[in-house]
């Protein structure tokens, strides 16, 4: 089985900065991978790379075999394919919650009204917001506008969804509502990329772990044989300090 | 030492609490104070209306100053249509990434809010039809000067309005448009713009306002809008206070309403009643 989401050796600077270093990296589908790492070590820079909302200045990102910075790739076309969630929710205020999900499958793809609205209220419900369709974000609370977010990434029927951090805005009680919808998603079979600092959820739910720090990726395996038992002194003092 | 100061800067609260000018006595002096110019301004209105406006002269000029209020709100309407339509495009021009529409849009802004709009209007008035001669209407050239010089103006204004406007939408709003798979233009249009445009709203009804009182330079190439008949009337008259008091009306009568547009458009501009 082929990869869906490929990191070759991607090199990444801000300025004189080196803030990716030979990154390689690969996503399986259906996989859920989840980022983890010390603040500054590049894991929200990569996965901003997925999409192209960074550039990045060496070796390649591919979904499904197809190069992002190829220039003939039509980037808009790529990115209706990777659905992203970010830390500070980014809903459009002046659009409801149901117009925030409609608005691109009606802009990008051109289906009719009536259509984009069921797919809508099907996420919305799916997503537990069924009663708050019509309500504006400002009128939502912060895990209730994260949870239409998500459903607005997944109304472009997206082939992965990535997760920028999208439980650090939230007041922590309002964590368990998103990383619910997140784990139904996984459970469903979305492949996913997630950037967290929630390492119960990375356990739980993550196939995959991938511990990056100074812009490299220092250590990846599956979630028990990380958390127990991590192989490099990296991944020893990461973990040491989490307790 | 720092001992000293704080203890300093607690008394000096303590005194301002205690002393004259504390919060209850500073409400009443500013009710007060505002309350008596505003009394002073009616008063003085009453006066003039009573001993100054004379009704006979009233009753013949009335027409003319209802010809001129047609005349300028035409203009306002016209200059108002094409300013905020181009100071869009400046504002977008403003804020693209590309350095040639970048610079040409900032000495664009630069010149025409660095120069008085009365030489603006001269240079379209009397500049222009020299440089082509023949080309322009030796009769007839004042409305369509009036029309020029406030719409080039004014777009300046309101492109800066406008840059400022989405300014002032955060980066993340242009990422998740862009993330869904949205165009730069579409993500601008059905996202960017609209917020930007409710950010800008204030400053440009404000300078929508201004435009309103702009067209009084226009007296100075005859056009017959209010200030000349008022300058007619006085020096046919020598009675300055009755054409003063139908001025102040007929200009109140344009911006009044346009200040209650500029509201009902921000509240409705108001997404869930957030607190901005």
């Amino acid at each position: 089985m082929s990869h869906l989401l490929e990191f070759d050796e991607v090199d990444k600077y801000f300025g004189d900065t080196h803030v990716l270093k030979q990154v390689s990296l690969d996503v399986d589908e259906t996989e859920v991978c989840v980022v983890i790492g010390p603040s500054g070590s590049g894991k929200s820079t990569l996965l901003r790379c997925a999409n192209r909302l960074e550039e990045i200045q060496g070796g390649e990102i591919r979904l499904d075999g197809v190069p992002l910075s190829d220039p003939d790739a039509d980037i808009n076309r790529l990115r209706q394919q990777i659905g992203m969630v970010f830390q500070s929710f980014n809903l459009f205020p002046h659009k409801t919650a149901l117009e925030n999900v409609t608005l691109a499958p009606l802009k990008v793809r051109g289906i009719d009204e009536d259509m984009a609205n069921a797919r809508g209220e099907e996420l919305l419900e799916q997503v537990g917001l069924g009663a708050q369709m019509n309500s504006y974000p400002n009128q939502l609370s912060g895990g209730q506008q994260q949870r239409v977010a998500i459903a607005r990434a997944l109304a472009m029927d997206p082939k992965v969804m990535l997760f920028d951090e999208v439980t650090s805005a939230l007041d922590p009680e309002l964590v368990g509502e998103v990383l619910e919808v997140m784990r139904t998603l996984a459970d469903d079979g979305m492949t996913m990329m997630v950037v967290t600092h929630e390492m119960g959820f990375a356990r739980e739910v993550g196939d995959r772990i991938v511990l990056m720090a100074d812009g490299s990726v220092v250590e990846t395996g599956a979630p028990e044989q990380f958390f127990e038992n991590p192989e490099t002194e990296r991944g020893k003092k990461f973990l040491s300090k989490l307790l | 030492m720092a001992d000293s100061y704080s203890g300093a800067s607690t008394e000096a609260d303590t005194t301002g609490a205690e002393g004259f000018l504390d919060d209850e006595t500073l409400k009443i002096l500013g009710a007060s104070i505002s309350s008596f110019f505003a009394l002073g301004v009616v008063l003085l209105v009453l006066y003039i209306l009573a001993t100054q406006v004379s009704f006979t002269l009233l009753q013949t000029i009335i027409p003319r100053f209802l010809e001129a209020l047609a005349l300028v709100l035409g203009i306002v309407v016209v200059s108002s249509v094409l300013s905020v339509t181009s100071g869009i495009f400046v504002g977008l021009a403003r804020v693209s990434n590309t350095a040639i529409t970048k610079g040409i849009s900032a000495a664009y802004v630069q010149f025409f809010r660095g120069t008085p709009l009365l030489f603006q209007i001269f240079v379209v008035y009397f500049g222009i039809p020299v440089l082509w001669p023949g080309t322009f209407p030796i009769q007839g050239w004042e409305l369509p000067t009036a029309i020029i010089a406030l719409t080039l103006n004014h777009a300046a204004y309101v492109g800066e309005a406008v840059r400022g406007g989405i300014g002032a939408v955060p980066d993340g709003q242009m990422e998740a448009a862009r993330s869904l798979g949205m165009g730069y233009v579409q993500s601008m249009r059905e996202v960017v713009i609209p917020q930007a445009w409710r950010n800008a709203l204030a400053a440009v009804g404000n300078d929508q306002i201004i435009l309103v009182k702009d067209t009084s330079l226009l007296t100075v190439i005859a056009i017959p809008e209010l200030m000349q008949q008022f300058r007619l009337v006085n020096s046919a008259t020598f009675d300055p206070w009755t054409p003063l008091v139908l001025v102040a009306i007929a200009y109140l009568s344009i911006t009044i309403p346009m200040g209650r547009l500029v509201e009902y458009l921000e509240h409705r501009a108001d997404w869930g009643g957030d607190s901005r």
